[in-house]
């Protein structure tokens, strides 16, 4: 009886995952463009499919946080390019404003096939406000604090719970981690996990991580 | 569905397709799993039924993600646990049910490819000979593609072309009895097959597509050399009525879209096209024959698989995409993206080439500029153009110093109106802004 509401549980995930109504090129790739050119890729809403190996479920205890309809869902966000998902996600709005004053939001929205550990509002609150009013106006410092939490590539849950540090868009590593059904990475916890979005894989967290040359 | 629903507008129905296809692989799984035969033994059979069911799946009104769900019963066959053997009336009523569940998913893709008129046009579509144009496009300049790795080609490749639509199966459409017809506030209806479109003279016209959903720096963008007839000759030729101001254009698969009668009239080359780059159209890009009107936005001008046109009034009969929140009118705002180099790229200090493609259809692109960290606007190169149209491929030479750099792209238009900087989401009339790019320089 549980594994007969667990499989239709599960077909009700996958078609969650998304069929596809638009896609740029063939529907192979759910990010970069498959023309020769590779334009730096991204996805509007109604974007190509969720990319299929990643399509595990969403976790974490904070994933009841993310709206359940609408563009900031996780359907809203799966077919949209990550800083426009993330735009559309109250959760992550001063991250979503760190952002724009870095003038990142075309960069992480053309961006191929990337991960992003996404510190969440409580995240930000955690920082004297004194410190992150000086760190919002150095365009630098906040660039590099950002791309510390973007690395090349779509990690998946299982990648993070091998412990193997994961090399960022900043040039230090980001340490990941698994234990007892509860992620980290550095320190921070993951809050809700493998959040799916047109071009990126999310990880929310709840801590902001300082690069080490910070 | 998932896509369907978070468009601004969407409303229940649109998930329809997608649950009924749900209720029905819910059904199908839950049918099989009481027939299910008890024990791990007689479990193994059960893997025959699910991969037929496999077969039979993608045909389906659930389409792809039906397919999808043919991994579960296996699973459960095999988690019944092992009480008892009770294996072979057991067995027998699984398979029982299997290959009936087989025939219904059948039948059902049956039905479901008969209500579509679904089979592949496939070879249909390879027998088509396409005239050559009476009026060919003019000879495309020396110098519109810059030999640049990374850089958008100039014209779109078919099988790379943005494909944006809401069907989980495509309108399989035989041009055999693919009819046109022409009615709504017109003096004459007219009726055209496609061996009537193929006997006209044709014209080709090269003609960049956006689509309303491209964010800045996005990939909804495409250009290609179409074939087809020109729209204002046949609209004149049913004789429109005065006070009609639409051309209410409906298609195979349900799409309906509004176009305002002025501009497919003012002598821009709008078609209904059946021609892309040297092919009949794709299947995926309104095979037999779909409309293409320079400087509008897709959901407003470019009706694939169109099987009608009604001219009316905008006030009179709202479209698919209107109804849903998109602006009733769209024309396509000028934009210019940064194609090299990439997001995030590490270079060299040193000469970096930096290029894109910039647009401003029927208007054309008179220059595009390019600003460092917020610095003065530099010109960049433009390569010719070929007609008002058509995207320009541009590039700029930037001697890169070492550090963290973001490089800016606006477009200027030949009417002297350069892109605003304003951000504006896709919806509802297409987004706007200045695309930027943020790279590190060793």
């Amino acid at each position: 009886m549980k594994y007969r509401l667990v499989a239709v549980s599960g077909l009700a995930a996958c078609l969650a995952a998304g069929a596809a109504a638009c896609s740029s090129g063939s529907s192979s790739s759910s990010a970069s463009s498959p023309s020769s050119s590779a334009p730096a890729s991204s996805s509007a809403p109604a974007a190509a499919a969720a990319s299929p190996g990643t399509t595990a479920m969403d976790f974490g205890p904070a994933c009841s946080a993310v709206p359940k309809s609408g563009a900031g869902s996780f359907s809203g966000m799966a077919t949209a390019p990550v800083a426009t998902a993330a735009s559309a996600n109250p959760v992550l709005s001063t991250l979503v404003a760190a952002v724009k004053k870095a003038g990142l939001v075309d960069t992480l929205n053309s961006a191929s096939n990337i991960t992003v550990f996404a510190p969440d509002n409580a995240a930000f609150a955690k920082i004297p406000s004194a410190t992150l009013a000086k760190v919002l106006a150095d365009k630098a410092e906040l660039t590099k604090i950002l791309t510390y939490h973007v690395a090349s590539g779509r990690y998946s849950p299982a990648q993070l719970a091998s412990g193997k540090p994961i090399k960022t868009l900043e040039g230090a590593t980001v340490t990941p981690g698994e234990a007892g059904g509860s992620y980290a990475v550095n320190n921070a916890h993951v809050v809700c996990g493998n959040v799916q979005t047109a071009n990126a894989t999310v990880y929310i967290i709840d801590t902001v991580m300082m690069p080490p040359s910070s | 569905m998932s896509a369907a629903l978070s468009l601004p507008g969407a409303t229940a129905g649109d998930a329809v397709p997608t649950l009924a296809g749900l209720a029905a692989a819910a059904a199908v799984l839950v049918v099989l799993a009481r027939a299910a035969p008890r024990s791990r033994a007689a479990a193994r059979p059960a893997r025959e039924p699910g991969q037929r069911i496999a077969a039979a799946g993608p045909a389906g009104p659930g389409g792809p993600a039906a397919a999808r769900a043919t991994a579960a019963p296996p699973d459960i066959a095999a988690a019944q646990g092992t009480a008892g053997d009770r294996a072979p009336a057991d067995r027998r009523r699984f398979l029982i049910a299997g290959a009936g569940a087989a025939a219904l998913a059948a039948g059902c893709g049956g039905l479901g490819g008969a209500l579509l008129g679904r089979f592949s046009v496939s070879s249909l579509r390879g027998q088509v000979r396409l005239p050559a144009p009476a009026v060919p496009a003019p000879a495309v300049p020396a110098g519109t593609s810059l030999r640049l790795a990374g850089l958008t080609p100039f014209f779109t490749p078919n099988a790379s072309f943005y494909r944006v639509d809401i069907d989980l199966a495509l309108p399989q459409v035989p041009p055999d009895t693919w009819t046109l017809r022409i009615d709504g506030m017109v003096g004459r209806e007219i009726e055209l097959t496609f061996a009537d479109l193929l006997r006209m003279p044709l014209t080709e016209a090269d003609i960049t597509l956006v689509c309303v959903s491209d964010e800045v720096g996005g990939p909804y963008a495409g250009n290609a050399r179409w074939l087809g007839v020109p729209l204002a000759g046949l609209l004149r030729r049913a004789r429109i009525k005065a006070g009609a101001d639409q051309v209410l254009s409906a298609a195979a698969d349900g799409m309906t879209i509004s176009t305002p009668l002025d501009a497919v009239l003012d002598g821009r080359p709008a078609l209904l096209a059946v021609g892309m780059n040297g092919q009949p159209l794709p299947v995926a890009h309104g095979f037999p024959a779909r409309m293409v009107v320079p400087g509008l936005y897709g959901y407003t001008s470019a009706t694939k698989w169109v099987t009608r046109l009604t001219a009316t009034t905008f006030a009179a009969r709202p479209a698919y995409w209107t109804q849903r929140g998109y602006a009733a009118q769209a024309p396509i705002k000028t934009e210019s993206r940064i194609d090299v180099p990439k997001p995030f790229a590490r270079l060299s200090a040193g000469p970096v080439a930096v290029a894109g493609v910039a647009w401003a259809p029927t208007r054309g692109i008179a220059a595009v500029e390019v600003s460092v960290d917020g610095g003065p606007w530099q010109r960049a190169r433009l390569a010719a153009a070929d007609g008002p149209d058509t995207w320009r491929q541009w590039m700029w030479a930037w001697d890169a110093a070492p550090g963290l750099h973001r490089l800016q792209v606006r477009a200027t238009d030949r009417t002297g109106a350069t892109q605003t900087s304003r951000r504006a989401p896709p919806f509802p009339d297409g987004a706007s802004g200045w695309d930027s790019v943020v790279v590190t320089v060793a």
